[in-house]
Order: structure tokens, then sequence, then C-alpha cells
């Protein structure tokens, strides 16, 4: 019976193929008080999904407000996946008719995720009178 | 074998042409400024390391300062703002406008907060004519009807640069202080911004 000796092409190749499996693979641990203090006022949202692999690598958990002169907004993310995510956001805001708010520090800001972290993005809305907002996520282009 | 016919050539040229061009840009193009396909280089401030620095401490000034009812000005009128020094610690040269103006229209624009243009670091007016204006004004009038500032803003730049073999990173570190007219920061906020690479790619 002749015996099956692994060729070393055969050999890199399958360790080639586990390096691109695993990629560099990271994820995080998390502990956290098992009942928070604070209380999050949760915002009813409405998603609208173009690009299914951000959305598992930067998934939207849940969008909070903290009421003031100033209103204020946080996101929660959370990379579902194994490997880190570059991504860019942008927060836009809109006044009580709906029209858009300029502001000229409104801009695209980049932003990493490990995988299986959970992070927060926040904003504070640049007038008073802005009280609507939309949040805007792009995979990172480079 | 059934050679192809020049139309056919021709329509596979045309397709190939547009596979191998794809989504590439124009030689020049316009972009959002406040979008992500700016380009980004590892050892510059770039225009959006200037909007994200400058929207990081709006937010925290409107969050810590404006929300929190601390904000402190006469009978409920618009702070005064001044503008004091703000150090560029890089090795670049570069307009410090680029981070404190976006601050100024956008504390502007909140109603809050006015810059004052007529009184400067040594004297110096931002606006020679304006300051000229109010100070004939007062001669005539025989009286001081300048409001001083209710707040100075002053701060710093500071660059670090760090390499690893062919990998090199570069972080820029904004801090600003909002003083009050008793000589005390009332606000205070540090961003940094790193950026790590090999050479200036696009994007974020």
């Amino acid at each position: 019976m002749k015996m099956l000796v692994p060729q070393p092409k055969l050999i890199l190749a399958a360790g080639a193929g586990l390096l691109l499996l695993t990629g560099c693979a990271t994820t995080v641990n998390t502990v956290e008080r098992a009942t928070p203090v604070g209380e999050r006022q949760m915002v009813n949202d409405k998603r609208i999904i173009t690009d299914s692999s951000l959305n598992r690598a930067v998934r939207i958990v849940g969008i909070n407000e903290t009421a003031g002169e100033f209103l204020k907004v946080q996101v929660e993310l959370l990379n579902t996946t194994r490997s880190m995510k570059s991504f860019n956001y942008r927060f836009e805001w809109f006044d009580a008719t709906g029209n858009q708010v300029y502001s000229p520090i409104t801009t695209a800001i980049s932003r990493q995720i490990e995988g299986g972290e959970s992070i927060f993005i926040s904003a504070v809305a640049p007038l008073a009178t802005a009280k609507d907002f939309r949040i805007k996520l792009i995979e990172s282009t480079r | 074998m059934k050679s192809p016919k020049p139309v056919q050539i021709l329509w596979s040229l045309g397709f190939a042409s547009f596979l191998i061009s794809g989504c590439a840009s124009p030689q020049a193009t316009y972009v959002d400024p406040s979008g992500s396909r700016t380009i980004t280089s590892v050892g510059n401030i770039n225009i959006q390391d200037y909007a994200n620095a400058a929207d990081a401490m709006v937010g925290s000034l409107i969050e810590g300062v404006i929300n929190a009812g601390k904000l402190e000005s006469p009978g409920g009128q618009p702070a005064i703002l001044a503008i004091s020094r703000i150090v560029n610690n890089t090795s670049q040269h570069l307009d410090t406008d680029m981070l404190v103006k976006k601050i100024r229209v956008a504390l502007n624009k909140t109603g809050k907060v006015q810059t004052t243009t007529t009184m400067g670091l040594g004297g110096q007016a931002e606006d020679p004519l304006a300051q000229g204006i109010r100070q004939q004004t007062e001669f005539f009038q025989d009286k001081k009807s300048t409001r001083l500032p209710d707040y100075s803003l002053s701060g710093k730049i500071i660059e670090q640069r760090e390499q690893a073999g062919n990998v090199r990173q570069s972080s820029f570190i904004f801090q600003l202080s909002l003083t009050s007219k008793g000589g005390v920061a009332v606000w205070e906020e540090e961003k940094t911004i790193t950026k790590q690479g090999k050479r200036s790619t696009v994007g974020f």
C-alpha cells in the first residue's frame, strides 16, 4: 500500500488558507455592572441598510438621546464579526420644520471597532433649533 | 474556427477598459470636504482633522458649559469671547484659524457666544478698522462703550511622531482652554488624532 506523504506545497497552501481564514481576528471581552445605574432614554429608529457586510461589522444596537437646550444623541454599535473594522460616520441635524441645519464642524469621523466590541458614538446638536438627526455609516474607503 | 468580427473586438476592448478604469476618479474632481473621500496623509494635519477636532471641541463646550447653564454673561446677552494665543508646537507651518475659525463660527451660530474682533493679544485687533471706529466713537462720545470679553480662548497643538519598522505614526493633540474674566479655566478639552500608515493614502 502506498503511503500518502504530504507535499511541502500542500502544507504551505493549507497554512496560508488557515492564516487567511483567521486573518487578524481578535475579539474583545467585556464586563460591566449587571444592573446599570444610568437609564438610557431610547429612541425609536428607522434603519435603511444598503451594505449588509457593514451592518454585520458595525451593527446599530440602539440610539438614546438626552434632552436639553442642545440635543445630545448617543448610538451604540456592535461588531458581530471576529475582525476589526474601520468605518466612518456622520451626524446630520434637522430643525423642527425638517430642514437640514448647516454647521461648519459637521464632518465624517473615522472610527475602528474590534471584533465583538461594543462602542458608543455621540454628538451634540450644533444649534438649539436642531430637533432631529440622522446618522450615516460608511465603510472606510481605505 | 470563426474569427471575431471587428465590432465584437471593439465591444470587448471597451468593456475591458471600463473594467480596468473601475471606480477611478478623473484627474481633478470636487470632493465633499466633510465626506469620507478626502486625502489623508500620515505626517500632516488634514482638513478633516481640523473639522474633527473642532467638532469634538464644540460638542464638549456646548455639553459642558452651555447645556450645563454655566455660561455667564451680563443680562442674558451672548457671552463675548476673545481669542488668545493658540501655540503651534508641531513641525508644520499651519494656520491655527483652520481650527479656531470653525469653533468661532459654530459658537456664533449657537447664539450664545460672540467673538470680539477689536481686541486681541498684545493689542493686535483682528479687524483694525473696526478697532479704529470703536476708538473714535469712544473719543467723540467721551465714554467707554466697549464691553470687555467675558471669556478668552487659548490652546496648543502638539505633534508626536513614532516609527516601528516601515510603519509611521503621527499624533496631533489639540488642547483648548476657556478662561473666565476671573482667570479661571472654566472649560478645558483635549482631542488626539492619530494616523498610521506607510505612505499617503486616500480616504480616512
